[in-house]
């Protein structure tokens, strides 16, 4: 599995997590530092510094009634469960952001299509229950959403095949080059970042490769085994494209018009221009899947380097020309 | 040392949450090591009432935010006292089967932004101390289906909060084309996120109307506003129609293209009628909406604009203007 989102450890979330821990550790006298972990979706060094601040803690300091807890490194021993009433120890009910966070979630994840419909179903299920648990703190998930993009019955393929462990055959689509071409892939995993992807070995060129589902001109189930080789999983939270820094550089010049580039692009630096343009730096391990932009930008903006890409964006829009005088002619 | 804010709240939250009667403030920071220490002499503060009174303002805060109900009583003699009620603060039975526990850590996992990632494991951790199945992962790790929910926009968690909390907000924010931001006066309604990326939906009071905004085009902060909404909040709000027309996909016309019989796949996928005309050339019936021109532009010789004469001139147009370069 990826990494989990990496996020500063801070009070407020380390106050949420041992709120519950007590009421789960009253309950598990003896409980293992692994399991409690993995229960808590937490490291056990996360864990183990939560039961260095629990034994501080209290109802009330002055009495002398602290959390008489601690662990030897394996196990965790509360001493005086009793020092905190029954009450106390009650599971807590959801806050507005943590009914939203889990909600929100939970709702874009249910129309993934090709999610399998018995995990669907499970899911729906957990999320009437939890909306019904939340009460009024379930209000505020109502004004937040998320759509996954995905094709339907690409995903199912994708998805059963992973299943199956079968191989792929596909007809895919690169913007960059202006062409479908064939490949057999063993698909590792499906991943939705805004689009949904399959990262996969490709048969073709032996290689990771990333693709987008909705780029999928044409799939088939082979009847091949899948066996991509054991490769580590990257994490993606940083996004899909991860430029190298071996890439050669573009230098891209574009006026307020062509803003959207800086959005869409992962960049190393915009730079503002004085007319309202920005300047912007980007790498690529081919320079020359960029001429598309440099023809869709037009006067909005201008490809400064490499000279052979804003070159061959020139002369391709030159032969463009030309048919249409050529139509004219013929017209 | 100062004692660590989180053993701090921690205790406020058990003594708030242990007591059948009101504390009041003066008990509270009496039995609180962490308040002691704030008020000792000499522990710095001139001013240590002060102090302790802004720190503790700020805890009953944070932890409210943690979504404890804490009631403020006034008793006999007109001192305010302090209790969380454990009837307003339960969480409800909930009973979940090994299933839909699966389901509900996966969905928790989604997050990439810091506070709703947070908030989203301590949702579940809530619910595993409420008794919630531990997790057998039926997804494996291959096989895996990993959603993530991207948020790279600053103004995501500002917006959210104003949202959430009904405070109306202003912004700079600089439209697709314009050189400049201009300031925006909104009351924010709905955040939808739309092929990754976040979009706003609210009431713009500066033209009177609702607006959708994409968040990555808010420039500077987000600052809110004292006072409350001035228009109702409608029950259901389009974000993603209205993004659909920005982009140009709500074509209302149709266009006539040549095109190089092995180029352009994706407008062959949107073609509603495709026809040879030998010699590597098909010819093609496309939606034409807003946008269409420089989308041809693309696709450079291997595509020829037939009608209308408008896109044929903007896109002969865009082509000069490379070809110049």
């Amino acid at each position: 599995m990826a990494g989990k989102p990496v996020r500063p450890s801070n009070a407020i979330d380390q106050t949420r997590r041992m709120l519950s821990l007590v009421t789960y550790l009253r309950e598990r006298p003896g409980a293992r530092i692994e399991d409690v972990a993995r229960a808590f979706g937490i490291t056990e060094d996360e864990l183990v510094s939560d039961l260095d601040v629990l034994p501080m803690c209290g109802t009330s300091f002055r009495g002398g009634d602290l959390l008489d807890i601690d662990t030897d490194g394996e196990r965790i021993w509360w001493h005086n469960p009793a020092a905190l009433g029954a009450e106390a120890a009650e599971p807590l009910r959801l806050a507005a952001d943590e009914a939203t966070a889990l909600l929100v979630a939970a709702r874009a994840v249910a129309t993934l299509p090709g999610l399998r419909e018995s995990d669907r179903q499970a899911l729906l299920r957990a999320t009437a229950k939890v909306e019904t648990a939340a009460g009024e703190a379930a209000g505020a998930s109502s004004r937040l959403s998320v759509t996954f993009e995905s094709e339907g019955g690409v995903f199912a393929d994708v998805d059963r095949a992973i299943a199956e462990r079968r191989r792929l055959w596909i007809r895919y689509y690169s913007p960059a080059r202006d062409e479908v071409t064939e490949r057999e892939i063993d698909p590792i995993r499906l991943v939705s970042v805004g689009h949904t992807y399959v990262e996969a070995w490709c048969r073709r060129s032996e290689a990771r490769r990333t693709f987008r589902l909705d780029r999928v001109a044409e799939i088939r189930i082979l009847d091949e085994p899948s066996a991509p080789p054991e490769v580590e999983l990257r994490d993606l939270s940083e996004g899909l494209v991860q430029p190298a820094a071996e890439d050669p550089e573009v230098v891209v010049e574009v006026a307020p018009g062509g803003r959207w580039v800086a959005e869409y692009y992962p960049h190393d630096s915009a730079e503002e221009l004085p007319d309202g343009g920005l300047r912007i730096i980007l790498r690529t391990p081919d320079p020359a899947s960029l001429r598309r932009l440099a023809l869709r930008l037009g006067r909005d903006g201008r490809i400064v380097e490499p000279h052979e890409l804003a070159d061959s964006a020139r002369q391709a829009a030159r032969e463009a020309l030309a048919a249409y005088d050529g139509v004219e002619a013929a017209g | 040392m100062a004692i660590a804010k989180a053993e701090r709240l921690m205790n406020l939250a058990l003594c708030l949450l242990g007591t059948r009667r009101p504390l009041s403030k003066r008990e509270l920071r009496d039995s609180i090591e962490a308040y002691v220490e704030a008020v000792r002499p000499g522990s710095g503060a001139a001013g240590s009432d002060d102090s302790f009174n802004r720190m503790f303002e700020r805890d009953k805060d944070d932890l409210r935010e943690l979504g404890l109900v804490i009631e403020t009583v006034e008793n006999l003699d007109g001192e305010t006292g302090y209790l969380a009620r454990r009837d307003s603060n339960r969480l409800p039975p909930i009973t979940l089967d090994a299933e839909e526990a699966a389901a509900l850590g996966l969905a928790a996992k989604v997050w990439q932004q810091a506070r709703l990632a947070g908030a989203a494991s301590g949702a579940l951790q809530k619910l595993r101390a409420a008794g919630l199945p531990e997790d057998v992962d039926p997804y494996g790790a291959h096989g895996a289906l990993e959603p993530r929910i991207p948020v790279h926009e600053a103004a995501f968690e500002p917006l959210m909060l104003a949202l959430r909390d009904r405070r109306p907000v202003v912004f700079d924010y600089r439209k697709a084309n314009a050189a400049q931001p201009g300031q925006r006066h909104v009351e924010p309604w709905a955040l939808e996120c739309w092929r990754g990326h976040w979009y706003l939906a609210g009431w713009d009071r500066d033209r009177g109307a609702e607006r959708v905004f994409r968040l990555s085009r808010i420039t500077g902060k987000v600052r809110s506003r004292s006072g409350r909404f001035t228009v109702p909040v409608p029950d259901v709000v389009t974000v993603r129609e209205t993004v659909a027309s920005w982009a140009g996909e709500s074509a209302d016309r149709s266009a006539r293209i040549r095109l190089r019989s092995d180029a352009g796949y994706p407008l062959r996928a949107k073609a509603t009628a495709v026809r040879e005309l030998g010699e590597g050339w098909d010819e093609l019936e496309i939606p034409y909406g807003h946008g269409l021109d420089a989308w041809l532009v693309e696709f450079g010789p291997d595509v020829v604009v037939l009608e209308p004469a408008e896109l044929r001139a903007d896109v002969v147009d865009r082509l000069r203007a490379v070809a110049k370069g």
